[in-house]
């Protein structure tokens, strides 16, 4: 029989993992934000270098709070 | 601390050295994030300042008798090393467009023959009337010079971009 903090453990990975995946999309997201910005910068058109990077912003923010979210997920383990 | 020590006593490799936890790799993937938050904030910053202190300024382009109706001739507009084409479309009719393709800046050039821009890359082909896209890769159309005629002298005053169609 599982103890309540095998359980616990068990649950904080898959919190865990789901972070993980969810942070490899924000990351590809802002990758393409990035691709756009710069070929909005080359090509002379600049509407779309400024909301990319403040997108770029949020999901780096996002990002780190996710990290601390983890850090502390790790410390309750 | 306590691995730190470990490793002092125990100074051997293991596999397992190799071994990238989660928290590591969560750790790399945020500071990636960071790195292209940060670089997207560098171009956003290069292309509003830069384009705002960009001079638009009157450049004398040439003279229209020195082109005959069919003709061509490049110019560099607004910087040194921006490329442009001024064409002489019919008598006293002049239109002026940026040569870098829409597509993958490659330099277009006129063919009166077709009276067309072509832009031998990926056969890009424009429209000499608006700059338009007629053919091939190209999302837009090529960005058109503004000019002025004085007398028998032309400026380049300004340049209207293209929207995506």
């Amino acid at each position: 029989m599982r103890t309540k903090q095998q359980a616990r453990h068990a649950q904080h990975g898959v919190v865990f993992s789901a972070l993980l995946l969810f942070s490899l999309v924000l990351l590809a997201i802002q990758l393409w934000l990035f691709v756009g910005a710069l070929e909005g910068l080359l090509d002379g058109r600049t509407f779309m270098p400024v909301p990319a990077a403040a997108v770029s912003l949020i999901v780096f923010g996002v990002q780190i709070w996710m990290f601390l979210g983890m850090r502390r997920l790790e410390r309750q383990d | 601390m306590v691995e730190k020590e470990l490793r002092d006593e125990f100074p051997i490799d293991w596999e397992d050295d190799d071994y990238v936890t989660r928290r590591e790799f969560f750790r790399f993937l945020t500071l990636a994030s960071g790195g292209l938050a940060l670089g997207s904030g560098v171009i956003a910053g290069f292309a509003t300042f830069s384009r705002s202190g960009r001079s638009m300024d009157r450049k004398l382009v040439g003279k229209a008798t020195d082109l005959k109706p069919g003709q061509s001739m490049n110019f560099n507009y607004p910087r040194p090393n921006d490329l442009c084409i001024l064409i002489h479309r019919s008598e006293g009719e002049f239109v002026a467009y940026s040569r870098r393709c829409t597509h993958l800046s490659c330099p277009v050039s006129y063919q009166h023959d077709k009276n067309r821009l072509y832009c031998p890359c990926h056969n890009g082909v424009f429209d000499v009337v608006d700059g338009s896209v007629k053919q091939g890769p190209p999302p837009r159309p090529l960005p058109k010079i503004t000019l002025e005629r004085d007398g028998d002298d032309l400026y380049a005053v300004g340049i209207t971009r293209g929207v995506e169609a």
